[in-house]
């Protein structure tokens, strides 16, 4: 029942396990090449839904309908929009790809728990308060003051 | 009627034309953006009048609905537009020398927000979202609050990234499933349909269209992203995303409620993230030790707040909303852009209100109005939003209440907590503001006289609100508009309707 054996019912259930790995891998790994990774197969289960819900069996391109009228064609209009959200999810991922070669030369790692500690710490010097989860008593920034 | 389409083309052109410019003349290049936003105004003030209370619909190339792309145009939308001018020449980067891509970025920004709020067929909506998205990723990368902490801005923009692209394909989730369903993506088609779209399967595609999109909106679980951003990058451009870009996702995730899930269980589920949206950043403002912090999680309360209003049915909900949206667009840009000035931990602020006593009670005046102290603004629309929560018959409604006024109590707490220090005279060392920007202060000043003023006309605004609202609201004059017109058109051309 839930899947039923038809060629769509496996197809969508090939699209919806890949989205739900990439959301899975983004959500736990650490590393953040790695969930640029899982955020590409995430996006490659979507545009392959998107594309699915165009698709029909034994469907064939409305171009080689000529004047078979009456056939079952697919749907040619998800395909244009797939083809959209593909190339702008090649442009995010350049960017993204952009951006860890920043952090990685600023910070050297690529650990995603490490970097957003660091972020974190240059938050908190930056406004002048004790880093999250510090024991260093925010009175520490004002005696600093009266020294000088 | 039809040039309104230059609100997209023209911000787009510029921003592909000014890297162009800018290696003849960065002077040049400077004005390009201020020009095109201000002839942008003018076109829509002369429009405002001739639309009256008939909307209207722009058909690109020719092409009609179920194959063309519409641009649906009233009051609200043409609003936001403007809205949308005004706060890009408010933070426009003037002074101070800044490379022309980021002009750039600054006019794709527009253009993509113009689009946000008049396109007429989901995946339009789709495609200025992430145009949208990316021109912020860009912004916040290459506009730190110092220069010293330009990798921290790219770390913010990074982890934004990861979660803004996670949600723009929920929303792409959610788009194929409403077209797998109905075979369209025009929401005026879909609004006829809207019974269709009842139901697990309609219901999983709005809750994923509104989280996918509630990342914009600092929407409840998935606004991480909020204090980071907001904490590395320069103060007017956390005016321009809290102020503005987050309104834009709202409005993206009310049309689509408004228009095609008008249904309790899609109401309940917006009320639900409002709470707790409001509850959780009330909470962690509270323990925040320095301004900016403070400011990011109060604005997150500040769109739950939002939320709720939106979750009440009907015409009543969406004038609240629109008014809460405006207040807050308001408070919290002006908030923000004052920070300019006022910014780092409480303990380095105490006694600036000797220091500076204008920044101080510009500061009073907005977070009076935030709180809802009775002359201000905020105090009407926070009456009007409790009373219209009683109204409602269905237990959740009734709790919000609490919520809201428990999450008031929390405000007020750790705002005159902040106002407090201020007014404390123990310390000798004057707080140093290094980066002084004259025109920013400027604004904010502006900002709280519009609020100040604001007060003696509160009746004639709420009575335009409610028109807008009662436009809005109704999906009737959505589809009549794009379909009608269509038809009347159609005659010429075919038979399709």
């Amino acid at each position: 029942m839930f899947i039923n054996f038809t060629i769509e019912g496996i197809l969508y259930f090939g699209a919806i396990s890949l989205s739900l790995i990439g959301l899975f891998g983004l959500l736990v790994s650490q590393n953040i090449f790695r969930m640029l990774l899982a955020l590409v197969m995430f996006e490659a289960g979507a545009n392959l839904i998107l594309v699915l819900s165009g698709f029909r069996e034994n469907g064939i391109a409305p171009i080689f309908l000529g004047d078979n009228v009456g056939a079952i064609m697919n749907d040619p209009v998800p395909q244009a929009l797939v083809l959209t959200s593909i190339v702008i999810g090649v442009g995010i991922q350049a960017l993204a790809l952009a951006l860890i070669f920043r952090v990685k030369k600023h910070y050297g790692t690529l650990n995603m728990a490490v970097i957003r500690s660091k972020l974190e710490e240059e938050i908190a010097t930056q406004a002048g308060v004790a880093p999250p989860g510090s024991n260093q008593a925010p009175e520490a920034v004002e005696n600093v003051g009266e020294l000088k | 009627m039809n040039n309104l389409i230059l609100l997209v083309v023209l911000p787009l052109l510029s921003a592909f034309l000014i890297p162009v410019v800018a290696k003849y003349s960065s002077q040049l290049a400077r004005m390009c953006g201020p020009v095109v936003l201000v002839f942008i105004l003018v076109l829509i003030a002369t429009s405002w009048d001739s639309i009256g209370v008939e909307s209207f619909a722009i058909f690109l190339g020719g092409f009609l609905p179920s194959v063309g792309i519409v641009f649906y145009i009233d009051h609200f939308s043409l609003m936001l537009s403007a809205l949308i001018a005004l706060m890009l020449l408010v933070v426009w980067p003037w002074n101070d020398y800044v490379p022309a891509r980021l002009y750039s970025l600054y006019m794709l920004l527009g253009a993509a927000s113009f689009g946000l709020v008049l396109s007429a067929d989901l995946f339009n909506l789709y495609v200025f979202y992430e145009l949208l998205a990316v021109a912020t990723y860009g912004l916040i990368a290459a506009s730190p609050a110092s220069k010293t902490n330009s990798s921290a801005a790219a770390v913010a923009s990074l982890r934004y990234l990861f979660v803004s692209a996670a949600g723009s394909v929920m929303l792409l989730l959610g788009i194929a499933i409403i077209y797998t369903m109905t075979g369209t993506l025009n929401i005026a088609y879909l609004a006829t349909m809207t019974d269709q779209l009842h139901g697990m399967a309609g219901l999983s595609a709005f809750a994923l269209i509104a989280v996918g999109t509630g990342v914009k909106a600092e929407m409840f679980p998935v606004n991480s992203w909020v204090p980071e951003v907001y904490g590395t990058v320069s103060k007017p451009l956390v005016a321009l995303l809290a102020g503005l870009i987050s309104k834009l996702a709202v409005v993206l995730i009310i049309r689509v409620l408004l228009m095609m899930f008008q249904q309790p269980e899609a109401l309940q589920l917006l009320l639900a993230v409002g709470i707790l949206g409001v509850i959780s950043g009330e909470m962690v403002a509270w323990r925040a030790k320095d301004v900016m912090r403070m400011l990011s999680f109060s604005s997150i309360a500040q769109l739950g707040l939002i939320f709720i209003a939106f979750s009440i049915a009907g015409k009543a909900g969406l004038w609240i909303g629109l008014a809460l949206m405006l207040h807050h667009l308001l408070v919290k840009g002006g908030l923000f852009l004052l920070a300019d000035k006022m910014n780092g931990s409480f303990e380095s602020l105490r006694g600036f209100a000797k220091q500076s006593p204008m920044v101080v009670a510009l500061f009073l005046v907005f977070i009076l109005s935030l709180l809802g102290i009775p002359p201000f603004p905020g105090f009407w629309i926070k009456w009007l939003l409790i009373m219209t929560l009683a109204e409602q018959n269905g237990g959740l409604y009734h709790y919000a209440i609490g919520f809201i006024l428990l999450a008031t109590v929390i405000e007020a707490a750790y705002l005159f907590k902040l106002v407090r220090i201020l007014f404390q005279s123990e310390n000798t060392k004057p707080k140093v503001i290094n980066n002084e920007n004259k025109l920013i202060y400027r604004y904010a000043q502006i900002f709280a006289l519009i609020l100040i003023v604001s007060m003696a006309f509160i009746s004639p605004i709420s009575n335009r609100l409610k028109d807008m609202a009662s436009q809005v609201a109704n999906p009737q004059i959505y589809i009549h508009t794009i379909l009608q017109s269509s038809t009347q058109t159609t005659q010429t051309t075919g038979e399709e309707s």
